[in-house]
Order: structure tokens, then sequence, then C-alpha cells
């Protein structure tokens, strides 16, 4: 039974957002508006279960019932390792400054934890695109050619691998705004707009058909489940 | 102390998180995975606050009676049955999982396939081929949109049997994806890759400074 109320409700939702192809429409808002809702009520309780509560609120917990063995003199070589926990109170505080924003006096210090994130990140990107994007993709650009030294592949993909080199280098070129582009520059960077406009028309024949592969599941879901209730 | 230790903290993380990951002491990766727990930790502090303004935002419109204000109790409403359901017993509760499966999911996917519609109306502008360049976006979109589907093979195993793959358009489909395209992304990859590290690098230094916003 809560089976077939959760496909009525799920193809009550569908309707309503599709009803948005005639035009806008107050079962449409409605669906909009709920789903901001639970969108945001979702991301907040993943948030909760899978950063606050595991990263911080256990070990400080824990680290605070250590305290108090401590306090106490009842303390275990665990209990002290324990008290490691009482550290998640930094970047807890750290956190809480984000609500600084909420008094226009102390705005301002919004930016210690803004700053600390960026921080972070930069921090994190710098050898992370070295490795994964920069070195990774120079390798996978040159490495079949060790292939073709050994002999391995045939004429077309050996055509492919040049290929990819010499599209890679002109669409790198195109991007290269410390020289002018002319004469032969500027060749090479036709021959990398020309790349450049076979990859965004593959990413657009690509995003047109997963949204028509979505568009044709929910019409699934409409014809086989919900109707599959009815009839 | 209200810019010059905010840069300094910024400096100091980015250095730390830079260095700790080139030392693979057993120390120095414990201060690197707790510090990534404390990035963990804070974020979603900032997607409280960005909750707060949500609330404050749709607060406002039913106080002043905009246009479709009555919508905004649709959010509040969403919002708190998610959070009631989902804090106090967890990601895995089956009232939980009841509300993701049938309101969130069908929601999000119908969203994203309404998209399919737009998308076709776009496309019908986009694709004229007033130029070389436009051409072979229209053509490469096509012959990627055709290898996806059966008939396309069919289409192609007649019109185009000529042509080097064997499989019709899926091969021609896939051939693109794996030469052309990936040759362009990878020229995209890298340059986007050079600017983030470049970036990186001038926020570390605290010569770029945007982030902190204006004010003294």
């Amino acid at each position: 039974m809560i089976e077939i109320i959760g496909i009525w409700v799920a193809a009550f939702l569908t309707l309503c957002i599709y009803s948005f192809l005639y035009r806008d429409n107050p079962f449409y808002r409605f669906a909009e508006h709920l789903f901001v809702g639970i969108s945001v009520g979702y991301g907040i309780v993943i948030a909760m279960h899978q950063g606050i509560i595991p990263l911080a609120w256990v070990p400080l917990s824990e680290a605070m019932s250590a305290l108090w063995t401590v306090i106490t003199g009842q303390a275990t070589p665990e209990t002290i390792n324990a008290l490691w926990g009482l550290v998640k109170i930094i970047p807890i505080a750290i956190g809480l400054l984000f609500f600084a924003r909420l008094s226009p006096r102390h705005t301002w210090l919004i930016r210690y934890p803004i700053a600390i994130l960026i921080g972070f990140g930069a921090g994190i990107a710098i050898p992370n695109e070295l490795q994964a994007n920069i070195f990774a993709q120079t390798r996978g650009t040159i490495a079949p050619f060790a292939a073709i030294n050994a002999g391995t592949l045939s004429a077309w993909d050996i055509f492919g691998t040049i290929l990819i080199v010499i599209g890679v280098i002109c669409t790198l070129i195109y991007f290269f705004f410390s020289m002018e582009h002319r004469g032969a520059i500027s060749w090479l960077s036709k021959v990398g707009i020309a790349f450049l406009m076979v990859g965004f028309g593959a990413a657009f024949g690509n995003t047109v058909m997963g949204r028509l592969a979505l568009m044709i599941h929910r019409v699934g879901f409409l014809i086989k489940d919900w109707l599959g209730t009815i009839f | 102390m209200k810019r010059q230790v905010p840069l300094a903290l910024c400096f100091l993380f980015g250095i730390v998180m830079i260095l700790t990951q080139f030392v693979p002491h057993k120390y120095v990766q414990a201060l690197y995975k707790e510090f990534i727990d404390w990035g963990l930790i804070i974020s979603p502090f900032a997607l409280v606050l960005a909750v707060i303004t949500l609330i404050q935002t749709h607060t406002t419109r039913v106080r002043r009676r905009t246009e479709h204000w009555q919508y905004s109790f649709l959010v509040f409403a969403g919002m708190i049955i998610m959070v009631c359901v989902g804090v106090p017993f967890g990601e895995q509760d089956s009232v939980f999982v009841w509300l993701y499966d049938n309101v969130q999911v069908p929601m999000d996917a119908t969203m994203f396939s309404l998209l399919a519609f737009f998308i076709a109306s776009a496309a019908f502008r986009a694709f004229r081929a007033r130029s070389f360049e436009a051409t072979l976006l229209l053509v490469t979109a096509m012959i990627v949109m055709l290898g996806n589907i059966p008939i396309g093979d069919l289409v192609w195993n007649k019109v185009m049997s000529w042509t080097p793959w064997a499989d019709g358009a899926s091969g021609a489909r896939q051939w693109i994806l794996d030469v052309l395209n990936s040759a362009a992304r990878r020229g995209i990859i890298l340059g986007v890759s050079l600017g983030v590290i470049s970036q990186s690098i001038r926020i570390i230094l605290g010569i770029e400074r945007s982030y902190l916003g204006g004010g003294d």
C-alpha cells in the first residue's frame, strides 16, 4: 500500500513539473517550491550525518567523557588518547564564525572561516591538479607512442594518436594569449578552434541524449508504474 | 586584524596543505587527515548560513506579501519535514528513504528531463550551419546523437557505408569521443589546471584578495 502511495505521489509531482511545458501554473510552482525545500532539507541531513556528527560531535563527546574520567581520577591510556577529540573545538569555533554574517557589526569575522577554507582549497588544489590533470593528461597523450614504437597499433590507431597530439597542442595554442595570433600561430589556433567545436558538439549531443534518456525514463514510469496501478 | 589575519591564515593553511601532501611521514599524514576533517567540519556551517539566508528571503516574501508568497510555506514545509525525519532518525530511516525515493528523486529526474524540451528548441536555433565552426558543431552533435540510438547504425550503414567504422554511427560516435573530443578536452583540462594552479598560488601568497570582500 505504502509503495502504491509512493508511486501516486511521484506521478503527481512528475505531472506537476511537466505541466510547465504548457505554461507557468500553480501546479508547477507547487512542485518547484516543494523541490527546493526537500532538497535543502536533504542537504542539511547529509551534512549533519556525514560531516558534523561523525567528524565533530562523536569525537568531541568522547573527549568530554574522557575529560570527566581524568577529572574523577579514573583515567586509562585509552581515555587519555580520546582527549585529542577536544581539538575538534577549533574547527567548530571557526565554523561558528560564519554566523557573524548575521550581525552587521561583526560581519568582518566571516573572513576568517572563508580565508581558511580558501587556503585549504588552494593548498589541496596545487598538488592534485598537477598530479591528476597535468601529468595524467600529458602522459595519456604521449603514452600511445610507446605502443606505436612497439608496433602494436594499427595504422588507423596511429592516425588517431597523432590527431590527439595535434588537437591538444592546437587547443593549447588557441588558449595561449601571451603572443599575438598571427601567421602560423593563427592557423594553428584555428585548428584548435575546430577541435574545440567538435568537443562542444560531442558534449552537446551527449547532453541532449542524456536528457532524452531521463525523459524516456519518466514517461516509462508514468506509463508502466503509475498507469499499472490503475489498469 | 580584519584583513591581515585572514590573509595570514589563508597562507598558513595553504602552505601546510601543500607541504603535507609531499611529506609521507606518519605524523605529517595524520596532520593532513586532521586538517581535511577540519575542512569537512567547517563547510557545513556555511550550508547552515545559506539555509538561514534562504529562510530570511522567504520570510521576507511572506511578510511583504510579494507575488506567489504562499508557495514559500512549501519551502519551509519540505525543509522541516526532511530535517525532522532525517536529523534525529538518520539517513537510513524508512520514512526519510521513502521521501527521498518518492518525492526528491522523481522531481529531480523530471526537472532535468524537462530540459530535453528546452535543449531541443535551443538546438533548433543554434544548429544553423552559418560558419565552418558552426557546421563542425552541428555535424558532430548529429553523429553523437545518431550513435546513441539503434536506428542510427541502420541509417549510417545504408547511407555512409563507405566510412571506416564497422559499427556504423555508434563506431563513428565512439571514435569522435575517443580521439577528437578527448584532444579538445585534454587541451581544456590542461589550460584550466594551469589556471587553477596559478590562481591558487596567487591566493596563498595574498596577491588575489577578492574573497575578502570590500570594506576595511
